[in-house]
């Protein structure tokens, strides 16, 4: 640490009509921060969101694959932005979106499923978890807590807990993926503000968990730029989470990556180090300082869901198999991700990657049909995957 | 491993190449009429009403989404909530294909460029990189809008409500980009984009 306060206080003394230049610079928007200079005419750009219904026979459903035994259909539709999806105790799964603001709650009366709008109106509410009947909604620096809310569908009285938990205000980042522990805490990431920077430590690039009513904050894992994806192992309880690499570093630096937390507060390695790649943006530390990723995932391929199976329909070796869905990346030609991988322990401990839902990818002319988001396990062992950019849900099941 | 390999490439084919838009200008201009859009957006999507913006070969995606975002309540403009109640996405996505097939112009009055406002507009622009998304004729893509032939007062007005977090886009790019830049910025950045073809 000191070194990096040295290092700064060098450049800022020797060169200091760059310190002045680079203050006299605007700041580009947060996602081309860091863009090398040979990267400044380049098209690419983040892909727009859709924000209306998409009808269900232009739905790319027929269009999907799966391993052999395995079937995929149409589940629910008519949820524009479906993202994060948790389910409540009588079987309401709640969904939650980005840019429509909206959360929804979908039932299931065993012929087809009914889609209503639970909430609207509030800004990137992309995190939804439930604890005790209580459906938790995170959005940007928001926290509200419905209680009751399977009774309480048609009109949901939501109590207002943001000033508990004490959320930084800057957008950029902000949108949550949220999860409760075994050990029954609201775990919250707080993404940094920025594409590539460096940052106070204890107030981005976090994971933070806190008691349900707010109190009681605790750091989980520091150096996390970015992670909208997590879960607890079904028999360790540890913490597995997915984070996002920087963009405008090149078309495969950094790989997103895939991390297992095994010691509370450690840092992850932003923003120096991402899945093994050391910035050159960012001088001070070495990726060797760091524990390193439990799995690169690859570039820019956009990991959401990150979920443990834990239904028994699957066969044996999907048994609490590491289910990751990769939306996709905008920040790299040609397109990586737009598919669902499974991880899980192979020979000698060593974590193995398959493809599990592909088909949304289409690598000859660079388009994508659908950009897979959220996971969860049903009662029945089926798996449901959200997909954002057609607003369904698909559900994948196992037939010998 | 992957069952069903050789129908499902069949079908991703089918799936990619969608048959017809489900949007239609025609009925886009049906709704337009039904809703008196163009009592203030004028009569071929060319505004005459200061700080009105013109619609007139605006990128479809973007008006769908604002259509959108005024919907759901997530962008304030009071006319525009009252405007968008209960328009369903189709009506959206028709309005959308209306307004983008209208040829857009430049304000018929909108006088000739001054020299200052146009060097430090440019300057700006350059330098935070207005072309990366808009493209360099300022046309936009998708939900990126068009700003050329845009009414001046009208982009002034909207850049000072990006700078000062009245308004948001379906992120917050526009606010982030626009922070900390002056008055008289926004002023030579409007006239600017204004008089780009």
């Amino acid at each position: 640490m000191i070194r990096r306060h040295l290092l700064g206080l060098a450049a800022a003394v020797a060169l200091p009509g760059i310190a002045l230049a680079q203050q006299q610079q605007p700041a580009p928007p947060a996602w081309a921060q860091g863009r090398p200079a040979e990267m400044a005419s380049s098209p690419l750009a983040p892909h727009a969101p859709r924000l209306t219904v998409t009808p269900p026979d232009r739905i790319p459903v027929n269009s999907l694959r799966v391993p052999e035994g395995f079937q995929v259909e149409l589940w629910a539709h008519g949820l524009p932005g479906a993202r994060a999806m948790t389910r409540g105790p009588n079987g309401t799964v709640f969904v939650g979106t980005r840019g429509i603001g909206r959360v929804y709650a979908v039932r299931d009366n065993g012929q087809a499923r009914e889609v209503s709008t639970l909430m609207s109106g509030l800004d990137q509410p992309s995190g939804v978890a439930v604890r005790d009947g209580a459906l938790f909604i995170a959005a940007m620096h928001r926290v509200l807590r419905i209680d009751n809310v399977e009774n309480n569908l048609q009109n949901p009285q939501p109590t207002d807990l943001t000033s508990a938990f004490g959320q930084a205000a800057e957008p950029h980042h902000g949108w949550k993926h949220i999860a409760f522990g075994p050990d029954g805490r609201l775990y919250i990431p707080r993404g940094v503000p920025c594409n590539i920077c460096e940052v106070p430590e204890d107030r981005f690039a976090l994971i933070e968990s806190w008691n349900p009513d707010g109190s009681d904050r605790r750091i989980e894992a520091r150096g996390v730029r970015n992670s909208v994806g997590f879960d607890f192992h079904p028999r360790t309880g540890q913490l597995w989470f997915s984070n996002h690499g920087r963009d405008w570093a090149g078309n495969n630096n950094p790989s997103d990556t895939l991390h297992v937390s095994l010691r509370r507060g450690e840092n992850h390695g932003f923003p120096w180090c991402a899945g093994g790649f050391q910035d050159p943006a960012v001088e001070g530390r070495l990726c060797s300082e760091f524990p390193p990723p439990a799995l690169i995932l690859g570039p820019h391929v956009a990991p959401i869901g990150t979920h443990f199976y834990t239904g028994t329909a699957f066969p044996e070796q999907y048994r609490n198999a590491l289910f990751v869905a990769l939306r996709g990346s905008w920040n790299r030609a040609p397109l990586s991700g737009f598919e669902v991988i499974v991880v899980r322990e192979g020979e000698n401990g060593r974590l193995v990657r398959e493809s599990f839902l592909t088909g949304f990818r289409d690598d000859a002319n660079q388009r994508f049909s659908g950009r897979p988001a959220g996971l969860l396990t049903m009662p029945d062992g089926s798996l449901l995957v959200s997909d954002e950019d057609n607003g369904a849900i698909y559900r994948v099941s196992y037939r010998r | 491993m992957r069952g069903a390999m050789l129908p499902a490439a069949a079908l991703l084919a089918a799936a990619f190449s969608f048959p017809a838009p489900a949007q239609d200008a025609t009925r886009g201009a049906a709704v337009a009429e039904a809703r008196q859009c163009q009592a203030c957006h004028g009569p071929q999507g060319r505004s005459e009403i200061p700080e009105m913006p013109s619609l007139a070969g605006q990128q479809e995606d973007f008006v769908t989404m604002q259509l959108i975002l005024f919907r759901e309540g997530l962008r304030r403009v009071p006319a525009m909530t009252e405007a968008a109640r209960g328009l369903t996405d189709t009506e959206a996505q028709d309005l959308a294909a209306y307004f983008s097939s209208l040829p857009s112009g430049p304000k018929p009055d909108r006088g000739s460029p001054d020299p200052a406002l146009m060097a430090r507009g440019g300057e700006v622009a350059a330098s935070r990189n207005c072309n990366a998304c808009h493209l360099p004729n300022f046309a936009g893509r998708a939900n990126v809008p068009r700003v050329n032939h845009q009414r001046e007062d009208y982009l002034l007005h909207t850049l000072t409500e990006y700078r000062d977090g009245v308004r948001v886009g379906a992120d917050t790019q526009m606010n982030g980009l626009l922070y900390g830049l002056t008055d008289y910025d926004l002023r030579a950045v409007a006239h600017f984009l204004a008089h780009q073809e």
